[in-house]
């Protein structure tokens, strides 16, 4: 016993000592990535999810995140990040930006950035500044959404389409946006009428929502009464409400679906089968971005805005449904999209 | 003196020992669940001292994260390393007046699921108050607190006299009214009166600072004047139930409400009163989390608040005092849970477990008796609720 525990020891403390002298080499440039996360929980197959992928991924740090289980969690999780030293402290979610914002300013040393916001501190009359180091990452997802609901509007055999959201967040219906500017805009090319049921841009209180990103059966029920309506291509946007809905409809083949955020293909367990395409938001990517900034010490407070350009959004493939997207509808989705990136077509 | 201790000994017993009970299972999940120690299965010993010092490492992050830790002091003063029992407390204020809610309906043979409602009405009252008027310092926070109060009141209140006037069930009702309160709030956060300026979505304006609850112990930690309105709700229930007429008549309705009936007690007027009681002590609840602590209404402002109630008015026995020892249990588990996760990578879902546990076994006397092999455990003192035919 007594042997075993030397012996223990021992080895303890060989370990310590190779681990001290190897360790310079190897963690040198590593810099502590922390995540604040929304509610939804770490795994909701959306952002706090591709968020959490990316700074996995991340080879220039070590990263951790802290789940919310309702708002009143946000500003205790970034504290908790600041007391434990950490060199990037990213809120994931509109929601957490002005507690991101409000520490930013407390702690200017640390670094920050916010997903979905620019990460302004604006008074109460919304007059905003940039905090030097808060880096705001943004996404053009109407870009994205404009190519799927062209796409959508092409698809369509009943003449109408759906989208309906989570809550009216700004991140939420500029999607909303995009997908109804792109269904207009595939009206005015062909001479058609395809109508979109859940959203109007330029009536944005008649929104169809959830009222929160987590009561799936709502939003089946929403999914349902616009299949009832007559549409034939919805697009739910948030997190994962949109999965018992792409399960019900592969089985009754009312309508196809659009996903949100992270290619749905690989996501969904079911549903796959009436999977449209994905408005994909690369928040993985650009946390992996923001997290070597900073350890390149190369980090700004300059706003990071991801577009079809820098690929920072996208659509994602037609995958099961590829042989059922006419070739010519194809070939126009591609055209808008080099459209949009070269700035002769418009989205808002 | 002697006999009090007793008393208070035995009152203890059932919580003491399943809250034992519990933080074992507890440690045995966390131990088994990770990978690292099942990886040293082969070889007992150091398994289990593995497994110990896993389990061990994550309480210990508990109490860093719930009552003190001296990381924090580094760099700052001794005072600062409190930080973690000032969050525990922020996360108790609100659940102390939710549970005495849940607590004192149970005393009327009422079960009050309706908390989550009530908070939801109190914390638009108090907002709205705090933000759209401009008042003198502390009649603001009063009258923001009111008006939370009383919204809450006459929604809770409104629960009583449809039991009383047409029998509908009081666990319907509040759970029906629950949803509507969820709905309402979203409502109301997208009306012009509410939304803040410059946004679109559901938040409302922070409340004047002359509407705020004072930070008690400067800016650094968010532990605000709230807990003081929560212990003396919990004074004053303990008053109501023990030292006053109406209280009285409240305790012989929930005992039996036929004989109360016989004794010239009006069955409807304590029920609507109870109700109307316990909707103002969660509105209060709703009132204080915005005036102390978050400032502004949001959509989720609620959290768990109303639902953890019922747990915490079952820990703590229905009876005032327990109610607050089981909401700062539930406060400690909630912050001490952040920093469990963040540090020993345990999941601050397990804490949920924790809290399941122990009001499992407090559920089940019988089962705790069989394992501390104990004669006789006092365990229906104090719950009057009578199911679905009271």
């Amino acid at each position: 016993m007594k042997k075993s525990l030397k012996l223990m020891a021992v080895v303890a403390s060989l370990t310590l000592i190779t681990g001290v002298a190897v360790a310079p080499a190897s963690q040198a440039a590593k810099i502590k990535l922390c995540l604040a996360l929304d509610t939804g929980g770490v795994d909701d197959r959306s952002f706090n999810e591709g968020a959490w992928k990316g700074a996995q991924a991340s080879t220039v740090s070590t990263a951790e995140y802290l789940p919310a289980t309702s708002s009143a969690d946000f500003a205790p999780n970034i504290k908790k990040f600041v007391d434990k030293g950490c060199d990037l402290i990213v809120g994931v979610g509109f929601a957490i930006s002005a507690e991101i914002v409000k520490s930013a300013k407390a702690n200017p040393k640390i670094k920050y950035a916010v997903v979905d916001d620019a990460g302004q501190d604006c008074d109460a009359n919304w007059n905003c500044k940039n905090v030097p180091n808060v880096k705001g990452l943004t996404f053009q997802t109407d870009e994205a959404a404009f190519m799927a609901g062209y796409l959508a509007a092409g698809m369509s055999k009943t003449g109408k389409v759906a989208t309906y959201g989570g809550a009216p967040y700004p991140t939420v219906t500029i999607f909303m946006d995009g997908y109804a500017r792109g269904v207009a805009y595939y009206n005015k090319q062909k001479g058609k009428n395809v109508q979109v049921l859940g959203w109007d841009p330029a009536n944005p209180k008649s929104g169809t929502f959830v009222g929160n990103f987590s009561d799936q059966a709502k939003a089946l029920t929403i999914s349902k009464g616009f299949e009832q309506q007559g549409a034939d291509v919805i697009l739910p946007v948030g997190g994962s409400l949109g999965a018992p809905y792409a399960a019900e409809s592969e089985k009754s083949k009312k309508s196809l679906t659009i996903w949100v955020d992270s290619d749905g293909y690989g996501l969904l367990t079911a549903g796959k089968s009436i999977l449209l395409t994905t408005v994909v938001k690369e928040i993985g990517a650009s946390i992996k971005s923001v997290a070597k900034d900073v350890a390149s010490k190369k980090f700004t407070g300059d706003k990071y805005v991801g577009t079809l350009k820098n690929k920072g959004v996208s659509i994602a493939e037609y995958h099961d449904l590829s042989a059922r997207v006419p070739g010519s509808l194809k070939t126009e989705v591609r055209t808008i999209r080099g459209a949009i990136i070269a700035g002769t077509l418009k989205v808002n | 003196m002697r006999n009090s201790l007793v008393k208070f000994g035995q009152a203890i017993k059932l919580p003491g020992l399943s809250f034992g009970l519990a933080f074992t299972l507890t440690g045995l999940i966390i131990a088994f669940s990770d990978a690292k120690v099942l990886s040293k299965i082969g070889s007992p010993l150091t398994f289990i001292k593995s497994a110990v010092a896993t389990a061990g490492n994550a309480y210990l992050a508990l109490f860093q994260g719930s009552i003190f830790d001296i990381n924090l002091t580094k760099g700052h003063n001794f005072f600062q390393g409190f930080y973690p029992l000032s969050e525990t407390i922020v996360i108790s204020t609100p659940l102390i007046l939710t549970g005495l809610s849940v607590a004192l309906a149970f005393k009327s043979g009422l079960f009050n699921i309706g908390a989550q409602g009530q908070f939801i009405f109190g914390a638009i009252g108090a907002s709205y108050v705090g933000f759209h008027f401009h008042l003198p310092i502390v009649i603001h926070v009063i009258a923001a607190a009111l008006a939370g109060m009383v919204l809450a009141a006459i929604w809770g209140g409104a629960v009583g006299l449809l039991k009383a006037k047409t029998g509908a069930h009081e666990v319907i009702l509040t759970i029906m009214m629950n949803y509507i309160a969820g709905y309402f709030i979203l409502w109301t956060l997208k009306t012009s009166q509410f939304l803040r300026p410059g946004r679109i979505d559901p938040i409302a304006p922070e409340v004047n600072q002359s509407a705020r609850l004072p930070l008690l112990a400067g800016a650094n930690l968010r532990i605000h004047a709230g807990i003081f309105i929560a212990l003396a709700a919990a004074v004053f229930v303990w008053w109501l139930l023990t030292k006053t007429t109406i209280g009285y008549k409240f305790r012989s309705v929930g005992a039996n409400s036929a004989a109360s009936k016989t004794a010239g007690i009006s069955v409807p007027f304590v029920l609507t009163a109870t109700m109307a009681i316990c909707g103002a002590l969660a509105g209060l609840g709703g009132a204080v989390q915005v005036l102390g602590s978050e400032h502004a209404l949001n959509a989720d402002i609620a959290g768990s608040f109303g639902f953890d109630a019922i747990t915490v008015a079952l820990l703590g026995r229905a009876q005032p005092l327990g109610t607050v020892f089981a909401a700062l249990l539930f406060g400690a588990l909630h912050a001490g849970g952040r920093t469990m996760q963040s540090s020993t990578g345990v999941p601050l879902d397990i804490v949920l477990v924790t809290q399941a546990l122990i009001v499992l076994f407090i559920a089940a006397p019988t089962f705790v008796r069989f394992v501390f092999r104990l004669k006789k455990i006092n365990s229906s003192a104090g719950l009057t609720s009578k199911g679905w035919n009271g």
